[in-house]
């Protein structure tokens, strides 16, 4: 059972409003507070802006067209590195999976390198690419690549022995028990595998937009710092919450549980 | 095919009996693999250091002191916000695990901040903070709280019923249960946090020490960059990716192990 | 349907911790004729799962030969359908497109295989179930889909390794009063894995006692069919067979 199967949605539309009512309003509540604790205690706005100080610039940037140029920059970059290494990440993975030896072999170096995924390149990175798209991309790219292809090749490895045993006994070719049992055995591990690509992804996008560009969320960020806009710094913040709240709430785990669940194939996480 | 058997049998009572050293095996053709690729000169040495270069680099950092110096900063700092961390998380993941009026009220909030992601805080921080330890111990707790938290949660919430029935028809005390019965329970989750949580954490601490930093890994490296010096970066990789490798599959792996799967708890 | 022939088979592994080679099947012989239904019984580690994953072609013997209708055969094929103890039903289809799998590899267009497998599904009392996932089925009714799949592709032999080991004690009799029936109408050939010796009598028309890798007495069955459960409880004739198969395994 992963961490969302607890936030479970009920087909009936209604149950679905009040699920997303009981959802939202312990954040209004929270908006409620900063306001009261920001007005009570009369905070300095350098250290912590009010609610309406940031709606307004929030607002500000959404006039000026700012907000978009920073959220799609961020999202493009993740978009062509996540893509990109899901395209060669899993098929390598399948490959690699299919003999035991070879995957046996492989797995310590690509935990090797899985652990050392994102932030961790962003230095060579930005030697090897320069500052801009290509280091940041090439970021997410690795993120996303040595986790999927990591839990691809353990995804595999994972299938029951008789499940092959019976795709084999009813007449299955190579080529077939590669798009009927390896790639959807190993799916609950490739979309597990991809949650957590994109959570280091998306981290290491942060940082290194903070580090070397001059467009997307996380300079945003870093240059509000540099003005001390703390209004702009706290709005980002909620921004870039709110967008992979989005992301892997509604996006990655509704595909987890559409598959994963209803073929009982869940593993206790 | 005597022979094949015999080398066989090495192979497999080597892997058996030191299964973490056999594990090192497959980077042997990966480093000459990188030596091929620099002697056939495909990237400038400016690019693409052969790991004699890194080898001597690095024997060269630990020489000075450097070395040590930063990785003793950088793991202290891991471990002072990891033990923070969890003397947060776990309490606070055990009462609103308890507690369905405190999970229904917090588990947004909880997973609104987690989305937020601690790297996010950094300028903000820098703000309240400045360029210190704060900083990199707030960003490291934050960082390690919330899988744990999270994971706790979902631990405590998943306990069997019957577990729980057994217990207090045996005679258990409410508070006996909570420390004999749902919190060995929710362990193996608690423990799945943590190992997620560092996994961030390390991560975030990486990036702190490049933004923040004045010593640590990430400082190293990034220092490295700005004078242009390859081999420092890779030396800095590796000992990341080697040091994680032990305490992620030599502490962490074995105690999951040890809990979760030997108590059958989780599914393989 | 086609005959199975074993031809002195043998299977040594080798051990890897010892160093040493281990006999796990020695010299097996064994005729089962077109449509004939042989049940192998023995105690656990008798060899008799190495036997069944030989004649599937999931592990190689090391000697000997296995014969489908006097063609040798090596490495998995759908001349033989296999039912696995473990259902081995795959989770991410549903249950008619599990049994639509095998003429699906056979490259059938999907509105005749579906109509193949629309139709063992209602043989199986399945009909209502066609578009659940396994998961979503109890234990009895997923056995009887893995039944239902090798059935649907029409092998020449069906091997069962113990497929109704792992579902309770009231849905096995029914299980396997539905196997006679089924196989009283269609006659395959089978080979049946089991250590459940009233199983293997109730089943089979002849049943073998498999020891430490060998074949120690194959024992007719020739109790009269239809067979089931009510009037075969009390049947002197079944008790003497069960009684006969369970001393020569228990003196194993």
């Amino acid at each position: 059972m992963s961490v969302d199967a607890v936030t479970q949605w009920s087909p009936l539309p209604y149950r679905r409003t009040w699920q997303a009512v009981k959802f939202v309003a312990p954040l209004l509540f929270l908006v409620v507070l900063w306001q009261a604790v920001v007005t009570i205690f009369d905070v300095n706005p350098r250290i912590f802006p009010d609610v309406g100080t940031v709606a307004r610039a929030g607002w500000e940037t959404i006039r000026d067209g700012s907000l978009w140029t920073h959220v799609g920059a961020s999202l493009w970059r993740v978009s062509v590195g996540t893509v990109l290494a899901i395209v060669i990440a899993v098929p390598l993975g399948i490959a690699m999976g299919v003999s035991k030896g070879v995957s046996d072999f492989l797995t310590p170096l690509f935990r090797f390198f899985s652990v050392l995924a994102g932030i961790a390149w962003i230095p060579i990175a930005t030697l090897w690419f320069g500052y801009g798209f290509g280091a940041i991309t090439f970021v997410i790219f690795n993120a996303v690549f040595f986790v999927v292809a990591y839990n691809t090749l353990l995804g595999v490895s994972t299938i029951p022995m008789p499940l092959r045993h019976a795709a084999a006994s009813l007449g299955t070719t190579r080529w077939r028990m590669l798009t009927e049992v390896l790639l959807p055995g190993s799916l609950p591990n490739i979309v597990t595998g991809i949650r957590t690509g994109m959570g280091f992804a998306w981290r290491g996008l942060i940082a290194a937009e903070m580090i070397a560009t001059n467009t997307g969320l996380g300079y945003m960020l870093f240059l509000a710092r540099d003005f001390y806009r703390t209004e702009i710094i706290v709005f980002a913040m909620i921004v870039i919450g709110l967008i992979w709240l989005i992301l892997d709430r509604l996006l990655l785990a509704p595909i987890e549980r559409a598959t994963v669940e209803r073929w009982g194939m869940v593993q206790r996480s | 095919m005597s022979a094949l058997h015999v080398i066989w049998g090495y192979y497999v009572r080597f892997n058996a009996r030191w299964p973490a050293l056999a594990a090192f095996i497959p980077f042997v053709p990966l480093v000459l693999a990188w030596t091929v690729v620099v002697r056939l000169e495909l990237f400038p040495p400016v690019f693409l250091p052969g790991p004699g270069d890194v080898a001597r680099k690095a024997w060269e950092l630990l020489y000075k002191g450097i070395l040590t110096d930063y990785l003793a900063d950088s793991l202290g700092r891991l471990a002072v916000g990891a033990a923070v961390g969890m003397a947060i998380a776990i309490p606070l993941g055990v009462f609103v695990g308890l507690n369905r009026k405190a999970y229904e009220f917090s588990w947004p909030i909880l997973l609104f901040f987690q989305a937020i992601g601690d790297i996010a805080w950094l300028p903000i921080l820098l703000v309240w903070f400045g360029f210190g330890l704060t900083t990199m111990t707030f960003v490291i707790v934050y960082t390690v709280l919330f899988p744990v938290v999270l994971n706790t949660v979902l631990g405590i919430r998943s306990a069997k019923p019957d577990l729980h029935r057994a217990a207090q028809s045996l005679g258990a005390s409410r508070s006996r249960i909570l420390f004999e019965v749902t919190l060995p329970g929710a362990l193996p989750n608690i423990i799945t946090g943590l190992r997620n949580g560092l996994g961030y954490g390390w991560r975030a601490l990486i990036a702190a020490e490049i933004i923040v930093g004045t010593s640590g890994i990430g400082f190293l490296m990034f220092d490295a960059r700005r004078a242009g010096s390859v081999e420092e970066i890779v030396v800095g990789m590796i000992l990341l990716g080697v040091l994680w490798y032990i305490v992620d599959s030599w502490v962490l792996a074995p105690i999951e192990r040890a809990t979760g799967q030997r108590w059958g708890l989780v599914t393989k | 349907m086609k005959s199975l022939a074993l031809e002195s088979l043998s299977k040594t592994y080798f051990d890897p911790y010892r160093g040493t080679q281990f006999t796990a099947i020695k010299d097996v012989s064994l005729n089962v004729e077109e449509g004939d239904f042989v049940a192998v019984v023995g105690p656990s580690g008798c060899g008799k799962s190495t036997i069944l994953n030989m004649i599937a072609g999931f592990v190689p013997a090391t000697g000997g030969r296995i014969l489908v209708g006097g063609r040798e055969v090596s490495g998995p094929g759908r001349d033989r359908g296999v039912v696995f103890q473990s259902f081995a039903l795959f989770p991410w289809k549903t249950v008619i497109e599990n049994v639509a799998f095998g003429p699906k590899m056979r490259g059938i267009g999907k509105a005749e295989r579906n109509r193949i497998a629309q139709e063992y599904l209602e043989l199986a009392g399945l009909g209502h179930a066609a578009d659940r996932y396994p998961n979503e089925l109890s234990g009895g009714m997923q056995q009887r889909v893995g039944v239902v799949r090798a059935l649907a592709n029409e092998p020449d032999v069906l091997l069962m390794d113990e497929p109704f080991a792992s579902v309770d004690a009231q849905t096995r009799m029914t299980l396997q009063e539905e196997l006679t029936r089924i196989w009283e109408e269609r006659r395959p050939t089978v080979v049946f894995i089991t250590h459940d010796v009233p199983e293997a009598v109730f089943l089979a028309n002849r049943v073998v006692v498999l020891t430490r890798g060998n074949v120690l007495a194959e024992v007719d069955i020739p109790l009269a069919r239809p067979r089931v459960w009510d009037s075969l409880v009390e049947d002197d004739e079944f008790k003497s067979l069960s009684n006969q198969v369970l001393q020569l395994v228990r003196s194993a």
